[in-house]
């Protein structure tokens, strides 16, 4: 298990960091809000890192902190700005974000290394303090799934309308998702180019959003173990398929088409849709054994105790008695 | 008798004397370019009432419901909730002001169970996140509901239906779903969009039984419905609107005779039919 550990070391911290980038752009998602600025962050928060260790001299703890504090204001002015677009002018408004950042990384002269970038960013950050950061983002973001928040932002994204009408203030929660965005994007790429020594242009921009989307459409958009699941295959399958040369582009391609269209709440999804069936199946046996709801003619369930004087009302239902119907229509009256 | 309507001033049953009304609309109006939903409409609402509206489709009912939850802007008017003016407020600070309503058609959250499509409305009530939580590590039960919720399942005849999910239950089903949501919610002020849409007969008389059996909470509750003899049954007063006006208010039997509300329904020409047979 050690020897695994180390050998395949890379591999874990790209895990966890694309973990963690594919979550700064799913928690946005599961609030309707449709942002890819967390891919912006990701290049801050690698950028800001590199440039408070190697220019500043901060301790590896200190920088990551500053630096998802810094993008977490970001993401809230960022979010102020454009939160009241919506759809696909609000994708695109993120996504020029994006671009900006790796223009300003490029053109940064000897702040952010040009077109080279930052190298000899050595610090102390270990493994465990990886794992223990990466834990605690997950679990926060656990707990925005779960109880009474979670229904809140369910609500806010399936049916914002509602979401008002129950008490619950939509572009709050919008501006929160951008904010939360800003600090996961910026942990993401602050932790990534602390253990990789090095950022440059190419390592940010458009291609963090391929490959965050492509996790959480493949593992599942609505919870943190579709992300989990979406980085683990993304991250180990590239390597994976070393074995077949040039071919793996094409493999990883049908992989990502057979995902989008066959499962479009991702594998996480189906797993669920399994556990709802499972518990379906053992609910309506137990229901049926004790007299309780049971599934009705066209589908839908009612107690069975109501069942006789349900069926004997539709026989006898009228059709709505509308005003009309208390006066006598002429016959043929148009 | 129903009277009929004058375009200004304030109109509804007289509540008892010194009793500020749950809701008051003065020249409430909301137009859309040149059309003009709803046009100066004025009344009061006292707790313990159930009030009905009706009215031809298009004639500005729902426009008016979404007004009052500040879902559509005003264009003019004031609304007062239990005297103060809230024509201002958000319409998500409306629910804490205790105002729940339901919608024309049924807007449940597919992937959560019945029980917490309810629990959303007993999140609205001020406190009940506490009562679920008390207790050590109460936070980390997210399945336990909440009293208003296990009320809310009971009075409209959902027990054994918790676990189930909007998509697993009959059209009548989910509506008594959205209308144990608002009841969660613990209102003052109940705003009913046409809730029996689609339900039968017996679920129609169960929803209008639910309602009397809460007026007696000192609940307001505005029923918009297109079945008259429903709001015969349910309600104390009805509002006929027509072209985003009322036409006519008083007792719900006197008002479907109102000429003017058969000829918003029928059409003069069926009215004059209707009167020489």
């Amino acid at each position: 298990m050690s020897d695994f550990f180390s050998s395949n070391l890379v591999l874990v911290q790209s895990t966890l960091s694309g973990l963690i980038l594919a979550l700064s752009i799913q928690v946005p998602l599961r609030m309707g809000v449709f942002s890819f600025a967390g891919a912006g962050s990701y290049g801050i928060g690698a950028y800001a890192a590199g440039i408070l260790v190697l220019r500043y001299e901060f301790g590896a703890l200190t920088a990551i902190a500053l630096t998802v504090v810094g993008t977490a204001v970001i993401g809230f002015l960022l979010g102020a700005v454009i939160s009241k677009l919506n759809g696909l002018y609000l994708a695109m408004a993120t996504v020029a974000f994006d671009l900006i950042i790796s223009v300003v990384a490029i053109n940064g002269g000897e702040l952010t290394g040009a077109s080279t970038g930052l190298f000899g960013i050595l610090t102390d950050f270990t493994m465990t303090q990886m794992v223990a950061l990466t834990v605690a983002a997950l679990a926060l973001v656990a707990m925005s799934e779960v109880g009474r928040l979670g229904r809140r932002v369910d609500t806010v994204r399936d049916d914002p309308e509602l979401a008002a009408s129950m008490g619950i203030n939509v572009r709050r929660y919008r501006l929160a998702a951008f904010v939360v965005s800003g600090a996961l994007g910026g942990l993401a790429g602050a932790m990534n180019v602390l253990v990789r020594s090095t950022v440059g242009p190419l390592d940010i921009g458009f291609g963090l959003i391929v490959l965050a989307l492509t996790m959480i459409i493949v593992g599942g958009s609505r919870s943190w173990k579709g992300a989990l699941i979406g980085a683990v295959i993304f991250t180990w399958l590239p390597d994976l398929l070393t074995v077949i040369g040039e071919w793996q582009e094409l493999v990883y391609g049908v992989i990502v088409a057979i995902a989008a269209i066959l499962l479009p709440r991702g594998i996480y999804g189906v797993l669920q849709d399994g556990w709802r069936w499972a518990q379906r199946t053992r609910r309506d046996r137990r229901a049926a054994a004790r007299g309780g709801p049971v599934v009705d003619d066209d589908g839908g369930l009612r107690p069975q105790e109501d069942e006789a004087a349900v069926l004997a009302a539709q026989a006898a239902d009228q059709p709505h008695r509308e005003l009309d119907q208390l006066s006598s229509r002429p016959q043929g009256a148009s | 008798m129903s009277t009929s309507v004058p375009q200004t001033g304030t109109s509804g049953p007289p509540g008892p004397a010194g009793t500020t009304p749950v809701l008051e609309l003065r020249d409430v109006a909301v137009h859309f370019g040149g059309v003009k939903a709803v046009d100066g409409i004025s009344l009061q609402l006292e707790s313990g009432l159930i009030y009905g509206i009706i009215g031809p489709n298009g004639s500005g009912k729902s426009t008016l419901i979404a007004a009052v939850t500040r879902l559509t802007p005003l264009t003019r008017g004031e609304l007062l909730l239990d005297g103060r003016p809230v024509h201002d407020v958000a319409a998500s600070r409306l629910a804490g002001l205790g105002v729940a309503r339901t919608f024309q058609t049924v807007r449940l959250l597919p992937d959560l169970t019945v029980r917490a499509n309810v629990q959303i409305g007993a999140d609205a009530r001020s406190g009940d996140e506490a009562q679920q939580r008390r207790g050590p590590a109460g936070w980390l039960r997210p399945r336990a509901a909440s009293p208003a919720v296990a009320e809310a399942v009971a009075r409209t005849r959902l027990e054994g239906f918790e676990d189930h999910y909007p998509s697993e239950l009959s059209y009548g089903t989910q509506r008594r779903v959205e209308i144990a949501r608002a009841i969660a919610m613990g209102p003052r002020l109940l705003l009913l969009d046409e809730p029996t849409a689609g339900m039968n007969q017996t679920e129609r008389a169960e929803i209008s039984a639910l309602m009397r059996s809460m007026r007696t909470d000192g609940l307001c509750q505005l029923l918009v419905e297109h079945d008259v003899q429903m709001m015969i049954d349910t309600c104390d007063y009805v509002f006929a609107m027509n072209s985003g006006r009322l036409i006519a208010q008083g007792a719900p039997a006197d008002v479907v005779q109102d000429p003017a509300v058969q000829e918003a329904y029928l059409g003069r020409k069926w009215r004059d039919h209707a009167r020489s047979e």
